[in-house]
């Protein structure tokens, strides 16, 4: 073996270097491919049971034959962002339970370029589990749907659901990086999100929609345009997409200006 | 296939880096109100290896994350080439390092973390495969790090300081976990490395670890600087010339005309005279009619002098 051959120009420059290397760190573990699975089968179960679900007298959900209630259906392809959420808290807290962090920093010593980047990174993978979860779920409901009495989805409302929900996917990504970094301990992280977003947010945007409207859940409600029980509506697409951006904004700065000068150790 | 032959063509990869002087002035790090480092200075000269010293919980660690921004100093600076890391573009290029408690993903292949180190890092991938081949570590490429013995982490670290073809090089600890043959090897990478020019700094907390390694020693106990010189003046150290004398005065005298003689008493009523041979000891007491009891020379271990600097004999 000549070792001459094998070397190679040591500089490169190719230009958003830091979310590449981001995106390369997740590709080269199999988790996002474990929680990709949970994201199509979560979607499989929300649109299977959103239209083999019983009607429920009392507690009034749109039903598939009017147009809230088929929006509705459609909106459960859009389930993505809570595995988003998800993988962007984990990508944060595995470099410091793994203690990868230290090599990171290395490479990048501006923790400002690597908080960037990885939230970048994490917003192509979140948008990216949005759009095969509206794959999948699209593909879902309208195989299945020929089975029960519905009405028609206008196309319009088509694309919209798939943009919000590929953009809400992503948005979570990015929150979940920034919880990440606030919330250092991965199982504090994860369940911490998951209690928020199974539970109290769930309950705040059911009961007291008013509130709710403005939680980062109501908020992506709003931008998939879904109606909740007894006709509750929440903001307007805009409006929803407005205060997710406005979140993670928030969210990213906090993060940003916490790790600024934090020791690695 | 020699790991000799493998890494003279691989190290010299891209030329040029050129090793730059680390300097750390008046550096000083509390966590909370535990002084970890207080007040050290002192230079590391390119084109040797060398050697910092200290037993555990010394400050070397931090010393070290110091020097490469991972923590801040409170006050002081430690700088590369007159430079702060942060300030360094691109710094993996410049400084690579290897420092204890970096991790590894378990369920990451080794190729692909080196991958993610050099794209981050601006540094061409394909140096992956040649830092890769250059710690014997080409054959486990794709193989989960999770499954690497502490021997095999080592090299990785190793390999992944060397991606950017670096002029400084910070290594902690890293004959920690190697066989005998893998320090062996070691030992001939920094020698090679520091021949080419280059500056290394090693951390270790025994010295005799790295004795046969360094050029130069910085040894520090507690967070303060204890010595700063080449290994050299230590060794001197060990040789000395055991004597025993009713007449410590009459002797004492006749020595202190030879230039750079020193005479220490010993705690069991001897001296140890350093700087002159047993037969200039011998001949100065006949010259001097100082009657002798016990003239021998006496080596003392090396480790020995590295305790006693330390203070890890007694505390």
């Amino acid at each position: 073996m000549s070792t001459a051959t094998t070397s190679a120009p040591v500089s490169v420059e190719h230009r958003p270097r830091l979310v590449s290397s981001e995106l390369l760190k997740v590709t080269s573990t199999k988790m996002w491919l474990g929680m990709l699975v949970g994201v199509v089968i979560f979607i499989a179960i929300g649109i299977a049971s959103s239209i083999f679900a019983p009607e429920q007298p009392g507690f009034a959900q749109p039903r598939l034959t009017t147009p809230e209630g088929i929006r509705n259906l459609f909106a459960n392809a859009g389930g993505a962002y809570l595995f988003a959420i998800i993988i962007g808290a984990l990508g944060m807290t595995q470099e410091l339970r793994h203690q990868t962090l230290t090599s990171t920093l290395l490479s990048e010593p501006h923790r400002n370029k690597v908080t960037g980047a990885k939230m970048a990174a994490y917003f192509v993978i979140g948008a990216f589990y949005g759009l095969i979860g509206v794959i999948v779920g699209y593909a879902m409901a309208f195989a299945l749907l020929p089975l029960k009495e519905h009405t028609d989805i206008s196309v319009t409302a088509l694309w919209q659901i798939a943009g919000g929900a590929i953009l809400g996917s992503g948005l979570f990504a990015v929150l979940g990086v920034a919880v990440g970094t606030l919330v250092r301990n991965q199982i504090a992280a994860i369940l911490g999100i998951l209690v928020w977003v199974l539970v109290i947010e769930q309950l705040v945007v059911t009961f007291l929609p008013k509130i709710g409207k403005w939680l980062p859940g109501g908020a992506l409600a709003g931008v998939l345009q879904t109606t909740g029980a007894n006709g509750t509506t929440y903001l307007p697409i805009w409006g929803g997409a407005l205060v997710l951006l406005g979140y993670t904004a928030l969210f990213a700065t906090v993060a940003a200006l916490t790790t600024q000068r934090r020791d690695v150790t | 296939m020699t790991h000799a032959a493998q890494l003279t063509a691989g190290a010299v990869a891209s030329g040029g880096s050129l090793g730059q002087p680390v300097e750390v002035v008046g550096l000083t790090k509390m966590f909370g109100s535990v002084l970890a480092v207080d007040d050290l200075s002192f230079t590391v000269a390119p084109g040797r290896v060398t050697g910092f010293l200290g037993p555990n919980g010394a400050g070397k660690t931090t010393t070290l994350r110091c020097l490469l921004g991972l923590v801040a100093p409170t006050p002081g600076s430690a700088t590369i080439g007159g430079k702060r890391y942060d300030q360094i573009g691109t710094p993996i290029r410049t400084v690579g390092s290897a420092l204890e408690a970096t991790g590894f993903h378990p369920g990451r292949s080794a190729i692909n973390h080196l991958r993610i180190v050099a794209r981050s890092g601006g540094v061409d991938e394909r140096r992956a495969d040649v830092t890769l081949s250059l710690v014997g570590l080409t054959d486990s490429a794709g193989r989960s790090v999770g499954g690497f013995s502490l021997g095999m982490r080592q090299r990785l670290q190793l390999a992944a300081a060397l991606l950017g073809d670096p002029g400084v090089l910070v290594l902690d600890e890293p004959a920690n976990g190697l066989d005998p043959e893998g320090i062996a090897w070691l030992r001939s990478f920094l020698r090679h490395l520091a021949g080419e020019g280059r500056t290394v700094l090693v951390s270790s907390h025994v010295l005799s670890e790295v004795e046969q390694t360094v050029d130069d020693v910085v040894i520090i106990a507690r967070g303060h600087l204890v010595r700063a010189c080449p290994l050299t003046e230590l060794t001197e150290a060990t040789h000395g010339v055991v004597v025993r004398t009713p007449q410590l005065a009459e002797l004492t005298a006749a020595l202190a005309a030879a230039p750079g003689v020193t005479v220490v008493p010993q705690a069991d009523g001897s001296v140890v005279v350093r700087g002159a041979d047993a037969a200039a000891v011998g001949r100065a007491a006949l010259t001097a009619q100082v009657e002798l009891h016990e003239l021998r020379a006496a080596t003392s271990d090396l480790e020995q002098v590295f305790l006693s600097l330390t203070g890890g004999a007694t505390s």
